[in-house]
């Protein structure tokens, strides 16, 4: 099935303006989660630019690679970040672009500071912060005359502020080499960074310079030839026949580096924090997989029964009454009902409390 | 056939589909099992104060639409599909990644506890099926040579696969109930968590998530019996007849046997999908690669 020009022009505007919105509103919006799906909008696009090109296989391996790929990285970006859902950041004073691609993400509201840490934030020394995040640019100037003052507090603050801070503080350092280099920034915490304009100036002339270069080539090579159908037989037996020592080569290096992150993900001996320790000692002995079962769909069916070793859960709980009620109540006291994984976490709290 | 007939008849198709499989399926199920099935009354939309309201919108949309995309290249008779595609299996799994990220969205954005839950779940769950699932097809396309769905019937005229390939069949049954969100591994729509998604959206959102849904379990059902069960080949019924028994026969029988096993966990399914079903499919292909090399099912 061939497109006529007029369609092939409207698929090509349409998917290149995808790539390039996408890419706009990953650098832009507040919400960290949406930034990853804008990159993922924006390898969508390009994944739609190949299909024009008939390399539907190429296409498709993008679209494949990115979804999933991504969704896993944004997982785990979930988990290590502040505020991913960007309610906090969306609080503050934003640029008109930022609040385009912001649109929709409800600002947390500062004087009730939903967030634990940020309250402590407030709390600790700046009592004009709070105030000033919410009347953006008109305590700006204010701001700025007390620019050395704040610095220091912030440096008293970063080292008061826990972990997990991580937005906060990496928008508060931002800001303090604004007010350095006379930055013209009144919005603390904001993404703006007085470099900001210059790079775009440059990424706007690289962008001319590469398309003035292209357009510049003479003798562009046009073919009618009709694409293969069968294209994706034939990588297939490159892929298992010239190219085959390179593929399989890269394969084994991807499994070298799967074995090396591996290797360094394995508990170590180097001494910690006391904060890094937290975590680990409260992983140090998680519960067997065995032991993660849910209730049988099925009625009638005898339950699995939860077996868990007494000792293990006694010392994790430093509860050592524990060891005594039954090993279900103990297993479940273990793993709070945060786990929905058990089904039967309800029913056995009740009958530990009873017990 | 123009591009919009096509489309229409596509829609038409999945909009069947999914209307028979939301009528077949609770007949084996009880009463108030969890699942993206879940008898769950329609109503109105929740009120949600923290929403992210672009991502909310977009989850049951893209859903349907990833159901749709994947119904084009189901074929239901010899010429009877939406486009052949010379890569249809291979455009089939990718383009069912984005209920997968439909899921994640829909979660993500109506921002209660139990729906951010289910964007968790959802990409576990990705993650543990994604490579069985590659494996139970690859059996079926290299009997076939050929990723096209219609050449995939084709080749099956004289031999199913299912006969060669007990092991690829019974991994496509696992990996398609992972798939489809439905009976062991149903976490995402535990009830634990409300049901996931579908507590979380009301009115045609909710519309959505259940016709995509029951579409899902459909497609997931329909590639199974194009790869495994001969697609439309059969004697004296007309093709599209015999397509949809084998699928709702399929259907039956996942639904059965997924009923018989307790749910599994996150945590379990992972372990199941990497320490066996993987190790399994390998087997398969290596298995598969022996009969091929020894004729079977090649003229």
């Amino acid at each position: 099935m061939t497109l006529g020009i007029a369609a092939q022009w409207f698929a090509f505007v349409a998917f290149s303006l995808i790539g390039l919105a996408g890419a706009l509103g990953m650098a832009t919006t507040m919400s960290m989660f949406r930034s990853g799906i804008f990159l993922m909008a924006s390898f969508l696009g390009v994944a739609g630019l190949f299909i024009l090109l008939s390399a539907d296989l190429l296409s498709l391996l993008q679209i494949m690679m990115y979804i999933g790929g991504m969704l896993v990285m944004i997982l785990f970006m979930v988990l290590f970040s502040h505020d991913p859902g960007g309610a906090m950041m969306a609080a503050m004073k934003m640029a008109r672009l930022e609040k385009f691609f912001s649109l929709g993400i409800k600002p947390m509201r500062m004087d009730h500071g939903g967030s634990e840490s940020h309250e402590q934030d407030e709390g600790n020394d700046h009592q004009s912060e709070g105030h000033h995040q919410e009347n953006g640019g008109e305590q700006h100037e204010e701001h700025r005359s007390h620019g050395e003052k704040h610095q220091h507090q912030r440096a008293h603050h970063e080292q008061q502020a826990g972990k997990g801070d991580g937005d906060g503080q990496g928008g508060h350092g931002e800001h303090g080499g604004h007010e350095e280099q006379g930055g013209h920034g009144g919005m603390d915490m904001s993404m703006t960074t007085p470099v900001k304009r210059h790079a775009a100036v440059l990424a706007a002339l690289m962008g001319l310079l590469l398309v003035g270069l292209l357009l510049a080539r003479p003798n562009w090579a046009v073919m009618d030839a009709t694409p293969n159908p069968n294209s994706a037989q034939q990588v297939g037996s490159l892929l298992m026949g010239k190219y085959m020592m390179a593929f399989e080569g890269a394969g084994l290096l991807i499994l070298l580096g799967i074995f090396g992150a591996v290797w360094l993900a394995r508990p170590g001996e180097h001494p910690g924090t006391e904060s890094r320790d937290a975590p680990v000692a409260e992983d140090g002995q998680p519960a067997s997989l065995r032991e993660d079962r849910l209730q049988p769909i099925v009625p009638g069916r005898r339950r699995l029964s939860v077996l868990v070793p007494h000792d293990i859960h006694a010392d994790r709980d430093g509860d050592h009454e524990l060891a005594d009620v039954p090993e279900e109540s103990a297993a479940d006291k273990e793993q709070p009902s945060e786990h929905p994984h058990h089904e039967q976490d309800e029913h056995n709290q009740h009958s530990q409390h009873k017990t | 056939m123009g591009v919009t007939l096509t489309a229409l008849a596509v829609l038409g198709a999945l909009a069947g589909g999914a209307l028979l499989t939301a009528w077949f399926e609770p007949k084996l199920k009880r009463a108030n099992e969890p699942g993206p099935a879940a008898p769950i009354r329609f109503a109105p939309e929740p009120k949600l104060e923290n929403a992210d309201r672009w991502m909310y919108l977009a989850g049951p949309v893209l859903v349907l639409t990833a159901v749709a995309l994947g119904m084009v290249v189901v074929p239901f008779g010899p010429g009877l599909v939406g486009q052949d595609l010379g890569i249809g299996v291979f455009y089939f799994i990718v383009v069912l990644d984005f209920a997968v990220l439909g899921l994640s969205l829909g979660g993500w954005g109506a921002d209660t506890k139990n729906a951010i839950e289910v964007y968790y779940r959802a990409t576990a769950q990705l993650v543990s099926y994604v490579v069985p699932l590659g494996l139970a097809y690859i059996g079926a396309i290299m009997m076939a040579r050929s990723l096209s769905t219609i050449q995939i019937v084709e080749r099956q005229r004289e031999l199913w696969y299912i006969i060669p390939q007990p092991i690829g069949f019974a991994l496509y049954v696992v990996t398609g109930l992972m798939q489809a969100y439905r009976a062991p591994f149903l976490e995402p729509f535990s009830s634990r968590i409300g049901h996931g998604v579908l507590s979380a959206f009301g009115g045609w959102k909710l519309l959505f998530w259940r016709v995509a849904m029951s579409g899902l379990l459909f497609l997931v059902a329909a590639m199974g019996a194009v790869l495994y069960l001969g697609g439309w080949h059969g004697p004296w019924l007309p093709a599209p007849v015999w397509m949809l028994i084998k699928t709702f026969a399929l259907m039956a029988l996942m639904l059965w046997l997924g009923r018989k096993v307790p749910p599994l966990s996150t945590a379990r399914m992972l372990e199941l999908s990497w320490k066996i079903l993987t190790p399994v499919g390998l087997l398969n292909v290596l298995i598969v690669g022996g009969l091929i090399l020894l004729g079977v099912g090649q003229k």
